[in-house]
């Protein structure tokens, strides 16, 4: 009978038996079984064999049917009794080795209810039982003759076994993110069930939920039954504790037979019609079937209520003129289509915003945003702006004083003055004019006829309130934009840098180009890869002795940093004090170009250090090694800020302290107007030098030198001067309305030019990191020092600074501010009865203690803020918790449901 | 365009299907246009059908959309598609169908690349190399993704995403709803 066996090993080598299921080599081996014992080597390795074709998957993975296989030899081995020990041990092996996974005592006990419902009779059991304590030493003060006592030994140890099994998988459950391997050996975690346990699991409510349409059709009768109930009955009622409605929702129902089906097809369709005609509908429209099956529920719903209403005016055709009509609407349709798509082309710089977010990730992407939202901002504040102030000054000119006619060289651009100085572009040429006004041109309303029909135009009034007005619109827009920024990257639950929603959520299924999609991808790419990069970084920790060197350095850098920054503020003092001096002792004694020249190497020095000391920083950046790049870039941010603020300051200072003083006889509003405008134009060179030097000279010096490694975009430094450009644009507004145009038409070059030189030079960030807050960040520091500096600026300058005497709308006044001080009282006098207007302006602008109050509100509304976030966060946290253990619990569940089947199996 | 005037829809049909669908009579008529034009000549539009191949070349599909075999999987009857199931697509695709029901249908798209009912890491690797367009994807990243999408959104630790888990990572996600769109099936 060897010869068989080998014969049969052999076709099932040459593949000969391949076709016939195990059965047929089930029969085979029961055969063999039977009438050779003594045959077991080579029924051994026939087992063997069959455990390697099973393993290539030519028969497919059915995991029983090879049990089956495998527990033929295993009986003839326990028959032959313990000498065979080690053989059976070698084929629980091979068992195990085809299983690809660890042999738990889920798959002993299998094995061994087949062997005790399989062919053993009653006598054979004392082997069985043999074989028992053979693989559980531990069970060993039982009858051996006593089959029902073995049973119960079994029983014993199936619960053992299962709970053993319990404890590992609970085990497992604790970390598994941490191992290596974690993946396949949790993979294989839920393929230590039995089949029977499997079933019950792949028909779990949770996993046939949308599966299949019998559980769809139950699902959604269960929905209607729920939602008559709700119509029928009051709510209140209904609030059992028992009455849970994610239990009740769904029934445990699975394998439904056709015939069940139908009847649960048949309710569905009475439930559907107890309910109203929309609600009914809207059930059919969110109902996840085909809308063939669909079509039959509403038809059948139909023809039960007996109402052929819907088909009385059946197989009436469209009509040709209709159809027409639909053809119209159609081509309507498309065409509206075509403009929106049109439209959204509009959008400023969508498709470059897409390309750079693809090709170097959030960070870089987030300058050009930042850039965008400045753009909007000097929008805002120039629309303002130009109508009331600049529109209305050139619609009536005033009589020309200065008509001196002053030669255009060129070099005006720069510095702003000569031809320009008596033009629209500076405070001095306003005048304070009133139009429309009602009495004559002398100033004493006292004598006026009190028809107030024509409502005055006050020049100062109008002047103050568009910047102050226009002030406190972008203040807001910048509060709100910065409180809806922190909302979206701080708020609670929030969706970003969730990998599963990246992942799910980022196709577009709208593009259909091919570049879009393009776009699309690449930009995934960088969305996943700067998410993993995020969490990569928590990953290394160092050293005391490591932390304590980097401490060292940080300490020095800092020191370093705070000194440069130092040195700077002390050279640009003492520069423009030298140069104002300078230009009081020898203002006569050179021609007037050089004079004019002059006044550009103060904002040369700014610009230069501005330019040198950030890559001074970049040097410093270097020694301190941050292994993450965000923190670099924060650092970097901080210097840089700290930096421009100080210069800003003292330029504030040197302006305000010295030239209202030594200038008072001309017009020192103008000049500091045309301070600032000399700094925005120089501002603006450098960035284009250094955007030439910094990244195109090095780019062709690495390509020369044959080096992969091309200029980063710096995105600190570049930030920073965005927002260095928008203060001096802020500062000067007062002096010089117009600067706002200026500075949108750097930042619409400055966008190209980056743009260009960022997709010719530059490469991706080395580490790529996701700029996550880094919106928030940049608003809030254009709203914390940048804007609010200038508001104090100003604010300095409209209630304590004296205006020039000989130009400007308040050359009349002692301060700004007056202008309105004096509309106020001259309303007051006008007409009594708006009072109210001003007690309002006295007892609340002008009292601290109302502001003061306001504040003291505002604090306390933000303090119990905060804490309702706080708790939210608890909340959260412990609900995350509850599911955690409600997972373990479920594991727990079908552990037991596993059991009870094994024990189920055992009994018959 | 021929054998829509022989064989228009009729006004009840229409208005059952408006019924049903989400889809406004005018994106029905157009959907009706596209699946004319595309259809065999001279047959009813109803007892027609289209081929996957027929159906991926719609420009709304064409080339571009990584799941376009998957949508046509999960959207047609034994690898066809009628003119019913061209309109269950377009409506689950609408603007105004229901988060439920996209998030249905989102699941089926993406569970069911190896047909086990759920999406598991398999079925995760598999997408992220459709949504990045390439099959050389570096391990590392493959593994880091998969291990915290399940960490993230796996509650009962079973190492795979069943329906339930997946509706509630999508409902946070504002997001989905404007990415699981499309507006037009024309051709």
């Amino acid at each position: 009978m060897g010869c068989l066996t080998v014969e049969v090993a052999l076709g099932l080598k040459s593949g000969a038996l391949n076709a016939s299921p195990s059965s047929g080599t089930y029969q085979l081996c029961v055969n063999l079984n039977k009438g050779h014992k003594e045959e077991f080597k080579d029924l051994f390795k026939f087992t063997q064999l069959i455990c390697a074709r099973a393993r290539t998957g030519t028969w497919g993975s059915k995991s029983f049917a090879l049990v089956d296989i495998a527990t033929i030899p295993l009986n003839s081995c326990i028959k032959e009794g313990k000498k065979n020990a080690s053989k059976l041990w070698r084929l629980m092996e091979s068992v195990h080795v085809y299983r690809e996974g660890n042999l738990t005592g889920f798959d002993l006990s299998e094995m061994l209810v087949l062997i005790f419902s399989g062919g053993i009779g009653k006598g054979e059991s004392c082997l069985a039982h043999k074989a028992l304590t053979f693989l559980f030493p531990n069970s060993q003060d039982l009858s051996p003759y006593d089959e029902s006592i073995v049973h119960d030994s079994f029983h014993q140890l199936i619960q053992e076994q299962s709970q053993r099994a319990e404890a590992e998988s609970l085990e497992l459950q604790e970390w598994p993110p941490r191992d290596k391997g974690g993946g396949s050996q949790l993979h294989g975690a839920p393929q230590e069930y039995s089949s029977a346990t499997l079933r019950i699991l792949a028909n779990m409510p949770s996993r046939t939920i949308g599966r299949s349409r019998g559980a769809i059709i139950s699902q959604y009768y269960n929905q209607t039954v729920k939602l008559r109930r709700k119509n029928s009955r009051p709510l209140l009622r209904d609030m059992s504790r028992s009455a849970r409605p994610s239990i009740r929702q769904y029934d445990l129902e699975f394998d439904l037979t056709p015939r069940e089906e139908e009847e649960k097809r048949s309710l569905l369709v009475e439930e559907l019609q107890g309910l109203t005609i929309t609600q009914r509908n809207h059930m059919l429209q969110n109902m996840p079937l085909s809308l063939t099956e669909k079509r039959c529920l509403r038809q059948d719903i139909y023809i039960r209520r007996g109402r052929q209403r819907c088909y009385q005016i059946s197989q009436t055709q469209l009509y040709c003129c209709s159809h027409l009509k639909y053809h119209c609407i159609i081509a309507f349709r498309s065409l509206w289509y075509g403009l929106l798509s049109g439209l959204y082309a509009l959008k400023p710089w969508r498709y470059s915003l897409k390309q750079i977010s693809g090709q170097f990730g959030s960070s870089v992407l987030s300058y050009f945003l930042f850039l965008k939202t400045l753009v909007s901002f000097n929008i805002l504040l120039l629309l303002l702006l130009l109508p009331f102030i600049v529109a209305v000054q050139v619609a009536f000119p005033p009589t020309s004083e200065s008509s001196n006619f002053q030669s255009f060289t060129g070099l005006e651009l720069f510095t702003g003055g000569g031809p320009f100085t008596h033009t629209v572009m500076y405070y001095g040429y306003y005048s304070n004019f009133t139009l429309n006004q009602p009495c004559s041109s002398h100033q004493s309303s006292d004598h006026c006829p009190a028809n107030a029909v024509h409502l005055p135009y006050n020049m100062p009034l109008a002047y103050l309130f568009t910047i102050g007005f226009s002030f406190f619109i972008t203040c807001i827009t910048l509060v709100y934009s910065m409180s809806r920024s922190f909302g979206k990257s701080y708020r609670v639950g929030s969706t970003l840098g969730v990998h599963a929603i990246t992942v799910f959520c980022s196709w577009d299924y709208n593009v259909t180009q091919k570049w879009a999609s393009r776009l699309q991808h690449d930009n995934i790419r960088t969305q996943l890869k700067e998410l993993l990069a995020e969490w990569q970084l928590k990953q290394y920790p160092r050293s005391v002795c490591g932390r304590l060197r980097q401490m060292t350095v940080l300490f020095l850098v800092w020191l370093l940093s705070l000194a440069s920054v130092l040195g700077c503020a002390i050279a640009v003092y003492s520069f423009s004090e030298f140069m104002h001096e300078n230009h009081e002792i020898r203002t006569e004694t050179i021609s007037e170009k050089l004079q004019e020249a002059r006044l550009l190497v103060l904002p040369l020095i700014v610009c230069i250090i501005n330019l040198v000391v950030p890559y001074f920083y970049n040097v410093l950046a270097i020694c301190e090694q941050h292994d993450s790049p965000v923190l670099e870039v924060y650092v970097a941010i901080c210097r840089n800020l700290i930096l421009k603020m100080v210069i800003l300051g003292l330029l504030c200072y040197h302006w305000m302290g010295r030239k209202v003083k030594s200038l008072e006889d001309q017009c020192w509003e103008t000049f500091v107007g045309q301070e600032l405008y000399r700094f925005m134009v120089m501002d603006f060179i450098f960035t284009l030098v250094d955007t030439l030097f910094g990244e195109l000279v090095w780019r062709l010096i690495s390509e020369k030198l044959k080096r992969d490694r091309k200029p980063e975009f710096d995105v600190a430094r570049n930030v920073l001067e965005l927002i260095y450009g928008q203060t001096l644009t802020w500062l000067g507004v007062l002096f010089s309305p117009l600067l706002p145009v200026i500075q949108v038409l750097k930042l619409l070059f400055l966008f190209y030019i980056k743009k260009i030189s960022l997709m010719a030079n530059c490469q991706a960030p080395r580490k790529p990191w996701r700029a996550s807050h880094m919106t928030t960040i940049f608003i809030t520091l254009l709203c914390f020092p940048s804007f609010l500096g200038a508001a104090i600026f100003l604010s300095y300058a409209i209630w304590q600074v004296r205006p020039s005497r000989n130009c400007g709308p308040f050359r009349t006044l002692d301060t700004i501010y007056e202008a309105g001080k004096v509309w106020i009282r001259r309303l007051e006098e006008a007409s009594p009865s708006v009072t109210w207007f001003t007690w309002i302006h006295q007892n609340l602008v002008e009292n601290t203690f109302f502001i003061f109050l306001m504040s003291i509100v505002l604090l306390v509304a933000i303090y119990f803020n905060i804490q309702v976030v706080k708790g939210q966060r608890k909340v959260i946290c412990l609900l995350k918790e509850h599911i955690n253990n409600e997972g373990e619990d479920k594991i727990f569940l079908i552990n037991k449901i596993h059991s009870i089947y094994e024990k189920k199996a055992v009994h018959q | 365009m021929g054998q829509c005037i022989r064989h228009p829809m009729t006004w009840e049909e229409l208005e059952e299907y408006q019924a049903l669908t989400f889809l406004t009579r005018n994106e029905i008529l157009c959907i009706h246009d596209t699946f004319c034009k595309l259809c065999p000549r001279g047959k009813y539009y109803k007892e027609a059908t289209l081929t996957m191949d027929q159906i991926s070349s719609l420009p709304a599909l064409r080339q571009v959309n990584p799941f376009r075999d998957r949508i046509c999987r999960v959207f047609s009857h034994d690898d066809v598609f009628s003119f019913e199931d061209v309109l269950g697509m377009a409506s689950v695709f609408s603007a105004q169908a229901c988060p439920s029901l996209k998030i249905e249908y989102a699941f089926r798209i993406y569970a069911d690349i190896n047909e086990n009912g759920f999406i598991d890491e398999d079925d995760l690797q598999c997408i992220i190399q459709r949504l990045l367009n390439t099959t050389d994807v570096g391990d590392d990243l493959l593994k880091n993704l998969t291990k915290h999408i399940l960490g993230e959104s796996d509650l009962d630790n079973d190492h795979m995403l069943s329906f339930a888990e997946f509706e509630h990572a999508m409902s946070k996600s504002p997001d989905f709803m404007n990415s699981f769109r499309i507006h037009s099936w024309g051709l």
